[in-house]
């Protein structure tokens, strides 16, 4: 449980390639990407669930795969892109896999959901037909408490049947 | 003819414009669109020019907005906690309105916009305030129908309504729209209220639809919060920010009942935003113009715990000691004089009976602190600024909520504001209401609004828990394996403590709140002709305990439908046959044979054969019930058991749930889903630990809840007795009752081995076959 840096470095201006577009924000290199893309840009998809990557609250897809920004660095992202659930898609044109968690009305209180969305869009770029299993595989570190996994899986199921 | 009668009869006879330019009266139909308006609701308006006290629940405006782009708002003080209540209760209004559902939007929990309709709790929501907003919908359409009347010159029943329009019969060229006939103005008849939150009465004499002709309640009509969650746009109370306003973390005490020492400020400083300590008492607290800044200063101060010991990190707390030992936790419940004793069930005498009985069967059921566990830990925003304060909260509770920040702040209510926002499901009282007293002692000391997340090792270590409870049955059979006598008694600490941590840190630990007593919370419907069950409720038993989904009977319920089915196997008979030859109740009858129908039961007693420890894995069926609040539901589940590791696996869950009058077939389909899964975690994985200071499990590691490959490969829930003949009762948690005593009865069936301890850890089972 260890999130003492123990070093406290000056703001910096850092430029960060978020959802097709370059930011700057201005953080503590060493400061949680989290809370730069919460706190700084203003996005609402990425939670803060545990603050120790055990929860997947905070997931976003960082170059294809999916990272805990609760334990990234801002410094560590360098030149990489990230995207964000907003970076998706929106309720007036929806990413099939936001379609498909719609369409199946996989979420109770939804706060998981981001994670659920982000592990599975990387899950299917990766693999555009994932088993059954395989989609448990991906998402085995994203806690939902609310108890919507059966629906969460049948959401990416049709996702993946929509695409390819 | 009721006030509100003779209100709609002014406004047809004196017509609108009449009405408009009436003023100074007692009740004047229209005013202008004021301060409860839904643009009102937005986060950070400025609240100083506007009245922050709710709004009469005897006026329509308390609960109906009509705009003039032909939307409706409704207003409800109940929330949504992830349930889908907005939704359900927007069918209500949608319902009676003659409104398409889409266009008609939710306000919910915000004081100075909604009345108070009791706390978001114990499945009360639809069941409770889901007939206040029939009527006061019902009166909408009323009032709408009598503008219209005096709008087109002709009588109120020459008048149809129909999705938002009103047209005159015969003549559908003279059609209005809602929102036109409104024209912006608030809704100010009088349509009649009495009585408190709960118990509330709104709109008696109003006439409501027959429920044979309803075509939104009762449809799987979609989440209106669902979109706008699945795409970021949504706005959880911790996505609020509030301009000017600062990042707070908590600082807890290292023992739970320790005290401040000292606080070595060094260092502080040099974190980039720290702005400064908040010291009262015991309560101690950092506060950063960044959130990372906030974090770093609260984790320099030591609020991760440091193993040293409680004065190894610059916050220096006393040694304290004064939990019991965890292997010790049910007998310190056991031997917990103070408390009361309530009898559930009392009929006969069990001990004569005992005379007669051929088999006579004891056994203790154990079950641990379990907690909320809510994803999103508790997060509130308190802007107090000298004789008025204004909440942002997830409180499930906001009216009560308020009235407790203005005991612990000694302000007026009138000067008092809590804006709800969701967070995420809570599923009880969490720390959602703690943290907004913790925020509130932070923003009074720094006299700017300080936003307040607790990190998960704060959630974790100070949620208030369900408590630990034990059991004591007892049973007898007679030669012809009917049950003679049942005993079952439970000692329960109590799951209604609603002190406040920061009032109780500050020094003030009574200025508002009540520990409570533990009730026995089991419905007995049973008809054993001779009975005893009763409950030694206990207060506060080392932590901080409260209600968490369905409380304290999701732990009666596993011991009473497991020892049900140790006297079955005893009496060598069908657990199912057995508990119906036993159960009068007929809708407990519906469901058990609702859920066999849909499982395929076939009769036969449990097997109940241990296996060998490396014979290959067994497979065992199991069920239970429950009557939860006049709810019934029948769960039978499948499991695999490994005898090698001890490894539970849930194949198929059947579940026949029967609430009444389904208002939403897809989103209770949902929630049952979800108590499923919630509770299959708490039997399978859940125990809070501790040591003689504080709680040890501060992560999801120390607290591990169930994941994907644990999930059970199906669900099936089959909805029993959905018709108007029954109200609607609640179905928040009653699906969460028997699936402990499910599963336990399943494995008994698989591997003969009896679990009276949960959670059903793969030790726990190898250490059971042993």
């Amino acid at each position: 449980m260890i999130i003492l840096t123990g070093e406290f470095a000056m703001p910096q201006s850092i430029a960060l390639n978020i959802n097709g577009s370059s930011q700057t924000v201005d953080v503590e290199p060493h400061s949680m990407l989290l809370y730069a893309l919460r706190d700084n840009l203003g996005l609402h998809g990425p939670k803060f669930g545990c603050g120790l990557a055990e929860c997947g609250a905070c997931t976003v897809v960082l170059d294809g795969n999916a990272i805990r920004s609760c334990m990234t660095p801002v410094s560590a992202v360098g030149n990489s892109k990230i995207v964000t659930l907003e970076g998706l898609g929106t309720i007036e044109n929806p990413h099939r896999l936001q379609k498909a968690f719609i369409e199946e009305q996989a979420a109770q209180c939804g706060y998981c959901i981001n994670g659920m969305i982000m592990a599975a869009s990387a899950l299917l770029d990766q693999k555009p037909h994932p088993s059954r299993d395989d989609i448990k595989q991906a998402l085995d570190g994203n806690l939902c408490r609310c108890g919507t996994h059966m629906r969460i899986v049948r959401a990416i199921e049709r996702a993946a049947g929509q695409g390819a | 003819m009721s006030k509100y009668q003779t209100n709609i009869s002014d406004v047809a006879r004196v017509g609108r414009r009449g009405l408009l330019q009436a003023s100074g009266g007692l009740v004047i139909a229209f005013s202008l669109f004021g301060a409860n308006s839904a643009t009102a609701a937005s986060a950070a308006s400025d609240t100083a020019s506007t009245s922050v006290t709710p709004p009469p629940a005897g006026r329509l405006y308390a609960w109906l907005a009509v705009h003039p782009d032909n939307t409706v708002t409704l207003f409800t003080g109940k929330v949504e906690t992830g349930t889908g209540v907005q939704t359900a209760l927007a069918q209500f209004a949608a319902e009676e309105l003659d409104f398409p559902i889409e266009r008609l939007n939710v306000v919910m929990g915000t004081t100075s916009e909604t009345v108070d309709q009791g706390p978001s709790y114990g499945s009360r929501t639809v069941r409770y305030a889901g007939p206040q907003i029939r009527h006061a919908a019902a009166a909408g359409r009323q009032a709408l129908l009598d503008l219209a009347a005096a709008h087109f010159g002709v009588s109120a029943n020459q008048l149809a309504t129909n999705g938002g329009t009103i047209s005159v019969i015969g003549a559908p060229d003279q059609t209005i729209t809602y929102g036109k006939l409104v024209d912006g103005k608030r809704l100010n008849m009088e349509i009649g209220a009495s009585g408190e939150r709960f118990n509330m009465v709104v709109a008696p004499a109003v006439q409501t639809k027959d429920p044979s002709t309803y075509t939104v309640v009762g449809k799987s009509v979609p989440r209106k919060d669902i979109p706008g969650k699945m795409t970021g746009q949504f706005t959880y109370v911790q996505d609020v920010r509030v301009p000017g306003m600062l990042h707070g973390r908590v600082v807890r005490p290292y023992g739970v009942g320790s005290t401040l020492l000292s606080v070595d400020e060094t260092g502080l400083k040099d974190i980039p935003g720290f702005v400064q300590v908040v010291r009262r008492d015991n309560f101690l607290g950092v506060v950063a113009e960044t959130e990372w800044g906030a974090i770093q200063a609260a984790a320099k101060l030591g609020s991760t715990l440091n193993p040293s010991g409680p004065d190894a990190a610059p916050a220096k707390w006393s040694n304290w000691d004064g939990l019991p030992p965890m292997d010790q936790i049910w007998e310190t419940v056991r031997h917990t004089a103070a408390g009361k004793n309530a009898a559930a069930a009392n009929r006969g005498s069990v001990d004569m009976a005992l005379g007669y009985a051929s088999r006579t069967l004891k056994a203790t059921y154990k079950t641990p602190f379990q907690m909320h566990g809510s994803i999103g830990p508790s997060c509130a925003i308190a802007d107090v600024q000298g004789d008025r304060a204004t909440f942002w909260s997830c409180t499930q509770m906001p009216h009560q909520t308020l009235r407790d920040m203005s005991k612990m702040l000694g302000m007026p209510l009138e000067k008092m504001e809590l804006r709800w926002f969701e967070g995420a499901g809570a599923y009880g009282r969490n720390g959602f209401d703690h943290v907004v007293a913790d925020a509130a002692v932070m923003s009074q000391a720094v006299g700017r609004p300080v936003r307040v997340q607790w990190m998960r090792w704060d959630e974790h270590g100070w949620e208030p828990k369900g408590p630990p409870i034990v059991q004591d049955l007892l049973g007898a059979l007679d030669s012809n394996g009917q049950v003679i006598a049942w005993r079952h008694h439970m000692w329960i600490p109590t799951t209604s403590d609603t002190h406040l941590i920061a009032a109780a840190l500050i020094g003030e630990p009574d200025v508002t709140g009540q520990t409570g007593l533990g009730q026995p919370a089991v419905v007995y419907k049973y008809n054993f002709p001779n009975a005893d069950v009763a409950c030694h409720g206990e207060g506060r038993v080392a932590l901080l305990t409260a209600w968490l989904r369905s409380p304290a009977q999701f732990e009666t319920t596993f011991a009473m439908e497991s020892f049900i089915d140790e006297l079955a196997a005893a009496a060598g008979q069908d657990p199912l046959a057995f508990r119906l030859a036993h159960v009068s109740d007929p809708r407990g009858i519906d469901v058990l044979r609702a859920a066999a129908q849909e499982y395929r039961w076939e009769s036969r007693p449990a097997t109940g054969k241990r296996p060998q420890a490396n014979s290959k894995p067994a497979h065992g069926r199991g069920v239970a019930w429950v009557n939860r609040d006049d709810a019934r539901v029948a769960t039978i589940a499948d499991v695999t058991v490994d005898p090698a590791s001890g490894e539970i696996k849930v194949g198929r869950v059947v579940v026949a749930h029967d609430c009444g009058l389904v208002v939403n077939p897809d989103g209770l389909r949902n929630q049952v889903e979800g108590n499923v899964i919630q509770s299959l975690s708490r039997t399978l994985r859940e125990e809070v630990t501790f040591d003689r200071a504080h709680v040890t499990s501060r992560d999801w590691q120390g607290y591990p809840i169930l994941r994907f490959s644990e999930i059970p490969d199906r669900i099936d829930v089959v909805l029993v007795n959905n018709t108007p003949k029954y109200p609607s009762y609640g179905a928040g948690e009653p699906s969460t009752n028997p699936t402990a005593a499910a599963i336990g009865n399943a494995v008994f069936d698989a591997i003969g081995v009896r679990l009276r301890q949960t959670p059903f850890r793969p030790d726990r089972v190898k250490s059971a076959m042993s």
